[in-house]
Parts: C-alpha cells; structure tokens; sequence
C-alpha cells in the first residue's frame, strides 16, 4: 500500500530531473535556450490551436466544421500569408531568411486574428481568441530573441497587414467565413512547418553557445 | 475544377438575397447566378444548407444559369454565425454562399436586480425573457439615468457577475432615484425591459467581515467560540451592521444558522458535539445606512474557518500505534534519501521533505473527494 505510493511518488519527481546522473542546471542563456524555448512555444500553441479551431469552426457550422472541407482559395484570401510553399524552396532558404518569413508571417496572421477578436459572438470564443492571440505574440517575440541571439537584423516593415492592393476585404458573411477557416487553416500550417524548422536549428547551433556541465558521480 | 484566370472582384457565382435575415417559420426562394465567365448550366448546379443536400425537386431553373431552391417554414439558425447555404457545381465545388439568420426578435429582459458594494459602484443582473433562445445574436445594454434629469447612460463593462450583469465604477449619486432598464437587440428587433427604480442607499452591500477567528472556550467540549472584525470599508459610512453566523460539521453539508448576532463582533456557539471539527462563516448586512432603518444586502459569506472542540482524554479505540510508528520509520527513511539525493544531483532537484508532505495531503484530498462523488 504505502510503499507503491512512495514509489510512484518517487519515480514522478525523478522524472523532472533533467537526466541522471549527476547534472548541474546552470545553462547558460544563449540562442539554444531561445530556440528550445521558440520551439517548445510553437508546440504549445500548435496544441491550443486544435481547440480553438475546433470550437471556431463549430461556431461556423456545417461545412465549415467537416473533417473533408476544403473550399476554393479565391483571388482575395491571398492576403494572409500562405504557409504552402514547396517544401525543397523552403529548404533551401538561409537559416536568416527562413526565420525572417517566420517573424513576419506571424506577424501579420497576429493582426487577422485580432480583427476576428472584435467580430466574434460567443463570450467563450473570444475569450479563446484573446488568450491565443496573447500566446502568439509571445511566439513572435520569442523569434525575434532568436534572430538576435544568432545575429540577424529584425525585419522591419509594416507589421500590420498590407493595404488591400486591389483585393477587397470580403463582402459578404460567407465570404468571410471562408476568408477565416483559411486564417486558421493557414495558421495550422505555419505552426506544424516552425517547429520542424525550430528543431533543426536547435541540432545546427555551434556546442560552444550551449554549456550543460555534466559529471558523473559514481552512481 | 479549375478555374479560369480571374480579375480579384469576379465571383464564380452570385446568391440572392445574400445574407437574409428572417423569422422562424418563414419561406424563401434563394438563386445561384453562375458569372457568364464561367461554362456552368443550371443543370450543373446544386444547393446545400448547413452541409446537406437539398432535394432537386425544390430546385427550379430560372435562366440557363441561374438555378433557384425553395425552402419553406425554416427553423431557427443551427449556430448564431447563420445558417450555411451553399451553391455547387456538379463535383461538389463552392461556387457561392449565403448565410441566413432565421430566429425571433428578443423579448423584454426580466428580473433585474442590483447592488452596491461600499455605496461606491453599481453592479446590475438581469435574465433575457425567452430563456434566451432566440437563434440570433441578441446583444443586451443597461442603461440608467436620473430621475428627473435628461440625459441616459450606457454601462460600458459587461460580463462581471455572469453573462447578463453590468458594471458602473463611478460617477454615482446617493440620495438620488435613479432609473435603470436593459434593452436587448437582435437582428430582427429590439425590446426594453421595465424600468427599475433605486437609490443606490437602498441597495447597498459591503465585504464580508474580515479576521474570523474560531476557538475554543476552556475545557468546554460543546462550545466554540467566534470573533470578527467588521469589514473596513464600513467605518466610512454612517451605518449600523448586522451580523450571521452559519457553521457546520466537517462531514456534513447542512449548515446551522445563527441569525441574532446583532452588532457585536463576537459570539459564542454553544451545544456542539465534542471532539468535531466545525466550519464557520461570517457575513455583514450594512443597515440603518445614514439613519434610514432600511436594512442593505447581506455581503458574500467570509471564507471557512475551521476549529475543533475538545475531547476529553480517553483511550478510543481505533488508533492503530504501529501504523503511526511505521510512518514516523518511513519519513525518517525518506528524508535520510532527500538529503542524499540533494548532495548527489545538487543544484536542480526541488525534491525534499517538504515535497513529501505536500503530496500526502493531495492525496488525503483526492481521496475525499472521490469518496464525496
């Protein structure tokens, strides 16, 4: 009875543990720890996406919320910055470049999300909305330390969505339910993309930025 | 299905009306006008609403390519967004969309009741009149103004005690009648409760009292004794308070209420079981508020305090000792571990003692808890 508690006990605190054997925490903070960090945000907000879609799109309704749906892309959605670019292009990208696009697609999507704040209807929804929107600007922030742990220059720029170059903003209700399940669809796309991107920056960054002391102790 | 190359502004197709809003029970023919750049017939077309199919034999051509449906005594919106009715081509394709919002216009909001907290705000509650449903986002405004004088004012932060509440931080005269009504509006109309009339005075509550302190009384195995004090906002104001006291058996959740406390701030409860652990709470009724002999709203209860009665020294039964010295062996064991571990793995472990304790009383909780269920 009791020992099987303390056992169990045990084995969930030794858990949080970075590793045994003996391991002195003190890392330093440099870009490894901002890209764990990036990396581990981009999960998490991957995750509360899957909640918050799926209550949005329920708020939509049918189609919208069908495992299947996958209306046309129309001329005007091209404003929200599309994620679904070849992959072997991207690749190729600079580590510089691809984490500049990062910063400035969240940026933007940012900006939408907080448009469809102001116009959402149930109090739930919004209140979802407003603490994502929170965790996002963490992300953005959070890329922004990366680039400069690493060196680069922020991009700079407008940060807001561009001014509607010939493409209206849409003009009717169903339009823009197709405009906001291609936000969130979007938005999903970029996330899942990051954190590969994330994680392969965190194999490429030098030893030298990162010091972990281990020392072994006779275990 | 491949699309032509399009100027921004064309729409493959147009529905008409676009984005309708209608009564329950009404009737509507919609049409799909495929643009003339696309090759698209009438035939080629179908409609859904809400992602399902509507039968063909609603469907009436109206030109080569427009293609109308028929859709009679239409029930409230399935998601306040609006209805989903979507024009297809043949392979399933979105040509066009329109959303309908079908519902009822709202009904006069009911039961409005406010309350003051130190005479200094004023939080209203009202409850919508059709238990709410009525399809359709209905956005409620509490509105209040003096009596008497012109001008109305609009509550600007919703939401703080329950979805139909209202909040007024400032700006209020004492002394002074005001009216207070809420009007609620929707898409297909307006209503406006009946106006409630108050002078903040009437209405006033306060902090429940603060520094509860249960204990016991000597030796004395059926009595506890209460102290308070009373809450500070009330030096303020010109009034005489009330008090109760409600407490109850730790495993019990029938509460025994002490009703004339009156002013003072102590009290002794009395034909208590002994050797009981009792919860206690306190609340204040702010009354006679500048000499009027009204009395206020009671204040929210102050949290549990908790005190036991003594048991007089006997041996019960019950009390196993070798289980009580198996734990003390235990801990002892367990903290030789911690200290060791400390040494070991230094620097990053929260592991201790302390961790230990915390975690046997989660586990008493959850135990209790799932015992309650």
């Amino acid at each position: 009875g009791d020992s099987w508690g303390i056992f169990t006990f045990l084995c969930a605190a030794l858990c949080n543990l970075p590793a045994l054997p003996a391991l002195n925490c003190s890392e330093e903070l440099g870009a490894g720890q901002s890209i764990q960090q990036t990396y581990d945000l981009t999960r998490y907000l991957e995750h509360q996406l899957r909640t918050l879609a799926g209550t949005y799109l329920n708020y939509l309704g049918p189609p919208f919320n069908e495992p299947d749906f996958n209306p046309p892309r129309l001329a005007r959605a091209e404003r929200v910055p599309s994620a679904t670019v070849d992959l072997d292009l991207w690749r190729g990208l600079t580590d510089n470049a691809r984490l500049a696009a990062n910063y400035r697609a969240y940026s933007r999507l940012l900006c939408y999300l907080r448009v469809l704040d102001g116009q959402v209807g149930t109090a739930e929804l919004r209140h979802r909305l407003a603490h994502f929107c929170a965790s996002l600007q963490g992300l953005v922030l959070s890329i922004g330390g990366v680039m400069s742990s690493l060196g680069y220059p922020l991009p700079t720029g407008p940060a807001g969505p561009p001014a509607p170059s010939g493409a209206p903003v849409a003009s009717n209700d169903f339009l823009k339910k197709m405009d906001d399940f291609w936000l969130l669809k979007e938005l999903q796309t970029w996330l899942w993309r990051s954190a590969k991107d994330f994680n392969r920056l965190k194999k490429k960054v030098p030893p030298a930025v990162v010091t972990l002391r281990l020392e072994a102790r006779g275990f | 299905l491949i699309f032509p190359a399009l100027s921004p502004a064309a729409d493959p197709a147009v529905i008409s009306p676009q984005d309708p809003t209608l009564l329950i029970g009404s009737s509507l023919v919609a049409t799909c006008t495929v643009s003339p750049d696309f090759p698209l017939k009438a035939e080629d077309l179908y409609w859904t609403l809400n992602g399902r199919r509507l039968p063909a034999a609603s469907y009436a051509a109206l030109g080569p390519s427009t293609l109308s449906v028929a859709l009679a005594r239409l029930n409230g919106s399935r998601q306040q967004s609006g209805d989903n009715l979507v024009c297809h081509s043949r392979d399933g394709g979105i040509l066009a969309g329109s959303c309908l919002y079908v519902g009822l216009p709202p009904e006069k909001p009911v039961n409005i009741t406010c309350w003051s907290k130190n005479m200094k705000d004023l939080t209203c509650k009202w409850a919508p009149g059709t238990e709410g449903e009525t399809f359709l986002h209905t956005n409620y405004t509490l509105k209040y103004k003096r009596r008497w004088y012109g001008q109305d004012n609009t509550c600007q932060e919703y939401h703080t005690a329950g979805t139909y509440s209202c909040h007024i931080p400032k700006d209020l005269a004492l002394f002074t009648p005001y009216e207070i009504w809420v009007e609620a509006s929707n898409r297909l109309g307006v209503a406006v409760s009946d106006v409630v009339m108050l002078d903040i005075l009437d209405v006033v509550t306060t902090d429940p009292p603060s520094d509860v302190h249960v204990s016991r009384v000597g030796d004395l195995e059926d009595q506890l004794s209460v102290r308070w004090s009373s809450p500070p906002a009330l030096k303020d104001f010109l009034f005489q308070a009330k008090y109760q006291i409600q407490y109850r058996v730790e495993d019990s959740s029938e509460w025994k209420v002490v009703d004339d406390v009156g002013n003072q701030t102590s009290c002794r409860l009395a034909g208590l079981r002994p050797g009981t652990v009792y919860f206690v709470q306190v609340r204040c009724n702010p009354f006679s508020i500048y000499g009027s002999k009204k009395a206020g709203i009671w204040s929210d209860w102050s949290n549990p305090t908790a005190a036991s009665t003594p048991r007089s020294e006997r041996v019960t039964g019950g009390c196993d000792p070798k289980a009580g010295e198996q734990n003390t062996t235990l801990r002892r064991e367990l903290k030789q571990f911690f200290g060791w571990v400390k040494k070991h793995a230094y620097g990053c472990s929260n592991l201790g003692i302390k961790l230990y304790d915390q975690w046997r009383v989660w586990l008493q909780k959850s135990h209790k808890a799932r015992n309650q269920v």
